[in-house]
């Protein structure tokens, strides 16, 4: 993580977060100043970027070498302050700034934090400020994407690109144990599972049939849940519904292929493996993410054959996505300048660009077309079955919830307790943050 | 009477002055009798004045420091503990119904067990190691100062660092530990992810990081100690052996209550490597109170609730201190 801010705005920000900090004092408001009529030579000012993409050597470069002296011909009047981050500590950097009235410009953020951003007044409203309607959007975006950006009616975020988690398969092993399709059913899905997982003389395993524990165990318990009929919430997102028996089927199957049919042991891998089980054959099938392709051009070319994407197959096809969205901040003294380079890190070029360096979805359905999304099987997958695509999120309180899931899917794998009481006690949580 | 002790003339009425008094007036006199007697107020000349002006200006910034710095934030920390805030709204008063949700909670509960768990090892496991280095380290050594600053390196170096390692080192497939545990016919474990494992995992870098500081004020309390003491040991015929247990651990007695007090301190505020190595999983098994904190805070959003806890994380170190100082009292006397 790194920061150009400088010196001087530093010291104003740290003074002003002391007092706003221990005072207690905070406050979002201000209008946004409207319009995003104004011609590119009339708009200016200093804005300030806060990104948990663009991160590391080649994100900055890009963004800082490439991007940018792109936005500054457009509007040359203009300079951006950029602050990286990750998304492990966006968090973090949102609530500072929200406690310390310094809120950046312009935000990328993920899909299910704009609802409670929105809803708290930090975020501009696009559709008044902008004139963006859902209908316009709809035009460039899936409709669920354009939603992924909205809250109560109106456009708070322009979609740039999407982390998919989809089913992926190796055909080669598939195929030594007898399969040449991916599975096209829960029930065969686990059938397969446990006869391409094998274990040595003693017992250890050596291959699991179908990894889960690469993935985030939320976002891989959501696209299993996805594929089951469920839905995480009721239409009005006033209730938690992820307790349902859609969702308590999917925590057992999960249970089961776990502790009943031995296709993954705990700890047999995990999200910060260096590489991907599926492609150093430590996995036959698996839950991934789409920069897997991406991993394999790096780590293991002669696998990216044998790499076969599918949705999850169960009462509807399964695929989860998230993704970051650029948004306005309500209070910035400069919201034509901050809506400029909103727009354009949403446009074709530069979100192509960004996609390209994390191995992502572009959110923009022209993109479908570009060679990177034809050169990458995963990304062009993704990108061709949207239509069947759901996200997390939909309450305000999403983040507060979003955090006590993952405790609850291990503490059924753990068999600490059943899948029926894990959700149950997570409903209950979720039913009182979405409450409060 | 009362007005005269009270008027701060310091002309106030003592027990010799009031033989006879009986029942209440008795034990105001005899609160007065235990109280300083002030003494006249002088003026100080303007030398003086000067004197304790600069002495003002002197301490000024520290004492700023301290009120905007500790003072303040300590009282907003009380006072927010009481609302419902989330930083985006206003404060809302709640009473104590922070204080009530954390004592329901199980995943706080869990983590105050955690942390217990979590002192009680690593306290006493890291002070003993240190003693015994330090003890080896103030021998004649060749060597010896490098011998010093390696044991003292995981205390300088960035927690978040020497977790990245320890997490290679744990990893049930490459790591370090399975690897030499497989050379001696030991089955691996997951360290980090088997909820049977994981807070020990936690605990042994804790254990292995607690062990510089500790080690380095055992050193220079060593350094203390008579030689003289030593050698009359050695003229009466006591081996090593005894000497340590008859004169080393005694003489360290002050530098001991003293590392304990600091490590129990740093034990309860544990984050960092839990931040690192588990994200307080799998299933809240390694979770910490600090951690929960967090939590509330930063992913929450719950500022109000975050600051209960940290109230009760205060309290929990406020009662290890008194406890401390009431066992170190005799000692310091």
């Amino acid at each position: 993580m790194s920061s150009r801010t400088s010196r001087t705005r530093r010291g104003a920000a740290g003074l002003t977060a002391a007092l706003a900090l221990t005072l207690g004092a905070c406050s979002a408001g201000g209008d946004a100043g409207g319009g995003g009529d104004a011609a590119p030579g009339e708009v200016s000012g200093d804005i300030t970027l806060l990104t948990p993409i663009y991160e590391g050597t080649e994100g900055q470069r890009l963004l800082e070498d490439e991007l940018l002296p792109q936005f500054y011909e457009q509007y040359p009047d203009v300079t951006v302050t950029v602050d990286y981050t990750t998304y492990g500590q966006l968090n973090e950097k949102l609530t500072t700034a929200v406690a310390s009235g310094l809120i950046p410009d312009v935000m990328m953020m993920g899909v299910g934090w704009i609802e409670g951003f929105a809803d708290r007044g930090i975020l501009a409203n696009l559709s008044e400020d902008a004139g963006y309607t859902q209908a316009d959007l709809e035009e460039d975006y899936a409709p669920q994407i354009v939603e992924a950006g909205m809250w109560e009616e109106s456009v708070y975020a322009l979609p740039i690109m999407l982390d998919t988690r989809v089913g992926v398969a190796r055909m080669d092993l598939l195929a030594e144990a007898g399969y040449d399709h991916t599975p096209t059913s829960w029930e065969e899905l686990r059938e397969m599972a446990i006869a391409l997982t094998e274990r040595d003389a003693s017992g250890t395993l050596q291959r699991t049939g179908f990894d889960i524990m690469s993935t985030d165990l939320r976002q891989g318990f959501e696209t299993m849940f996805f594929s089951s009929g469920g839905s995480l919430f009721n239409e009005d997102f006033t209730e938690p519904t992820f307790n349902s028996p859609e969702g308590v089927e999917t925590l057992q199957f999960l249970v089961d292929l776990v502790n009943t049919d031995g296709v993954e042991d705990i700890g047999f891998t995990s999200t910060d493996a260096e590489v991907n089980p599926l492609l150093n054959g430590r996995a036959a099938m698996g839950i991934a993410h789409n920069s897997l392709w991406t991993q394999a051009e790096e780590a293991a070319p002669d696998v990216m054959e044998h790499l076969q994407p599918f949705t999850i197959p169960g009462e509807v096809p399964g695929m989860f996505f998230g993704g970051t969205m650029a948004s306005v901040a309500a209070g910035s003294d400069h919201p034509e300048a901050a809506q400029a380079l909103t727009e354009f890190l949403a446009s074709p070029d530069a979100a192509l660009a960004a996609n390209e360096q994390r191995g992502n979805v572009p959110a923009l359905t022209e993109l479908l077309d570009s060679d990177y999304v034809q050169g990458n099987v995963m990304v062009q997958f993704a990108m061709e079955n949207l239509d069947v695509a759901q996200r997390e999120g939909g309450p305000p309180a999403w983040l507060e919830i979003r955090g006590d899931i993952k405790p609850a899917i291990e503490a059924a794998l753990l068999q600490q307790q059943t899948p029926q009481e894990a959700l149950d006690t997570l409903a209950a949580g979720a039913q009182a943050a979405i409450d409060r | 009477m009362v007005l005269a002790a009270a008027d701060g003339t310091g002309t106030a009425l003592t027990a010799e002055a009031t033989p006879a008094a009986t029942g209440p007036m008795a034990a105001l006199t005899g609160r007065l009798r235990g109280s300083r007697r002030r003494p006249p107020r002088v003026t100080p000349s303007r030398s003086g004045r000067k004197t304790r002006r600069a002495g003002w200006l002197m301490v000024a910034p520290t004492i700023a420091h301290i009120g905007l710095w500790t003072l303040i934030p300590v009282i907003a920390t009380f006072a927010l503990s009481l609302t419902d805030y989330s930083v985006f709204d206003a404060p809302a008063w709640i009473g104590l119904d922070n204080y009530i949700e954390i004592i329901n909670d199980p995943a706080f509960r869990k983590a105050t067990w955690n942390t217990i768990v979590y002192t009680f090892w690593t306290v006493p496991v890291s002070m003993a190691i240190a003693v015994v280095i330090a003890v080896m380290l103030n021998q004649k050594l060749r060597l010896q100062n490098w011998y010093r600053a390696a044991f003292f390196l995981p205390q300088v170096t960035a927690t978040v660092a020497i977790a990245m390692v320890w997490l290679w080192m744990f990893n049930p497939q490459t790591g370090l530990v399975n690897g030499i545990l497989a050379v001696v016919g030991i089955p691996g474990q997951a360290w980090l992810v088997d909820p049977e494992w994981a807070l020990w995992a936690v605990i042994l870098v804790g254990v292995w990081q607690g062990i510089g500081m500790k080690m380095l004020i055992y050193i220079a309390a060593l350094q203390n100690i008579d030689e003289n003491l030593y050698e009359a040991a050695s003229l009466d015929g006591a081996s090593a052996v005894r000497k340590f247990f008859a004169i080393t651990l005694p003489m360290l007695k002050p530098a001991t209550f003293f590392v304990f007090v600091i490590s129990i301190i740093g034990a309860f505020q544990v984050f960092d490597q839990v931040y690192v190595l588990t994200d307080g999983g799998p299933a809240n098994a390694t979770t910490m109170m600090t951690y929960e904190v967090y939590r509330a805070a930063f992913q929450d959003f719950r500022m109000g609730l975050a600051c209960a806890q940290s109230v009760l994380l205060f309290a929990f170190l406020l009662v290890m201190t008194l406890i401390s100082r009431r066992a170190t009292r005799g000692d310091e006397e």
